[in-house]
């Protein structure tokens, strides 16, 4: 008797509001949106210990012979860097809109030992869109990826533009083209836009900033998840006199930062991920709020 | 406490396990008088030294963390070394002047950077 009573009590308690919660479909599902930060902070947290725990036990191979290397680095080039972009090289538009937004490489490669990189390419994540290669590639091809990866904290974009040349590897994809399909398409647009929207609306340029990966390399305020230190932090970035230590920060310089880093500073590793002008205009006003 | 700690790290993946050896003590501490020396802390806000609250460049909190070197160069001790004694060698658009540090120094400055997770 006291048993059904306290199945009774759970199922009033837990489970008709989980189901009510659910059937309203109040959880927004959108890309555009972030995970609350409790649901995030779940997901993130179970996904580390899931691959830490199923990776331990995975004996690594020898990978540090330059032919793995540079056979990793064409198998990258061919599957990997649409989605996770590479040193100074942006990601293809529509791994831009996704969320989770592919980490970036040189951070994780920097943070994570080679049995849970190989976990990982191998099996791939649930509804994260990072697909198992387990059944497209060879065992000896996923650890030639894991070699390339750990390569990767240590290169500079020159040096990864060099070793693409090198490799030949340019040959197979466009990825490392700067693209820019994002762009407003023509730059008489462009200038009518500057005009049109000088301010910029910053609650539009927080939504903005997650459909260009920007989270994936720089640690930003009010942002659940962009905790990742591939770039500067952006706390303060309002008040620091310089942008990329560069150009002075003003509003004009931090929008062209925006839109073409390369063209201010050669050497950076931030790519061109085909801000349009507009999104441009609602980023940088969102990061003058950044005090 | 403990595992309230623990459950912080999880929960921003610092259980993974970042790479290097910590550097030897004595340099850290050299590195805190250097940096003190030099000034960094006009430009730069820097965790443990008193007065280094700048914000020309970037914060320099989690720096040993962090991927690239004044966006440009990967951040590695040596790179870290070779950039703090001569920046613009490095990136001669950058901001950052020449320290004068020399090379002990700059060594002693990188060691204490790597402290900062």
């Amino acid at each position: 008797m006291k048993r059904w009573l306290a199945v009774f009590v759970v199922l009033v308690l837990v489970a008709i509001p989980v189901a009510s919660f659910v059937r309203s479909g109040y959880y927004n599902v959108a890309a555009t949106e972030q995970h609350t930060a409790p649901v995030y902070w779940l997901l993130e947290a179970g996904m580390n210990k899931s691959v830490k725990a199923r990776a331990a036990g995975i004996v690594v191979p020898p990978l540090d012979d330059a032919a793995t290397t540079t056979r990793g680095l064409l198998l990258y080039e061919q599957h990997c860097v649409q989605c996770h972009g590479a040193p100074g090289v942006a990601p293809a538009p529509f791994a831009l809109g996704m969320m989770p937004v592919p980490a970036n490489l040189a951070l994780t490669a920097r943070e994570w030992p080679a049995t849970e990189l190989y976990w990982v390419v191998r099996y791939g994540i649930k509804m994260s869109g990072m697909p198992a290669w387990e059944f497209r590639l060879a065992d000896a091809e996923l650890w030639a990826i894991v070699a390339f990866l750990q390569t990767l904290p240590a290169l500079a974009p020159a040096d990864y533009r060099a070793m693409v040349r090198d490799a030949g590897a340019s040959k197979l994809t466009v990825a490392t083209q700067p693209h820019v399909a994002g762009h407003d398409g023509d730059n008489a647009e462009r200038g009518k836009h500057v005009a049109v929207r000088g301010g910029g609306n910053a609650k539009r340029g927080k939504t903005a900033l997650q459909q260009y990966a920007c989270v994936s390399c720089h640690e930003i305020p009010h942002i659940v998840g962009a905790d990742k230190a591939v770039g500067p932090p952006l706390a303060g970035i309002a008040s620091r006199p310089f942008i990329a230590g560069v150009v002075p920060n003003t509003r004009a310089n931090m929008v062209r930062w925006l839109q073409s880093p390369q063209a201010i500073a050669a050497r950076t590793a931030m790519p061109d991920l085909g801000v349009s002008t507009r999104d441009a205009h609602d980023i940088a006003a969102f990061l003058a709020t950044l005090r | 406490m403990i595992a309230l700690a623990g459950w912080c790290a999880a929960l921003h993946g610092c259980e993974h396990s970042a790479r290097g050896e910590a550097p030897p003590r004595d340099s850290v501490l050299e590195g805190r008088l250097a940096i003190q020396h030099h000034g960094c802390g006009a430009c730069h806000r820097i965790p443990g030294i008193p007065g280094a609250i700048g914000n020309t460049g970037p914060p320099l909190e989690g720096i040993a963390r962090r991927v690239y070197l004044a966006g440009v160069i990967a951040n590695t001790p040596q790179n870290m070394i070779a950039w703090i004694r001569a920046p613009q060698l490095i990136d001669p658009q950058t901001a950052m002047p020449s320290t004068g540090a020399s090379e002990a120094e700059a060594r002693a400055i990188a060691a204490y950077l790597e402290t900062l997770r």
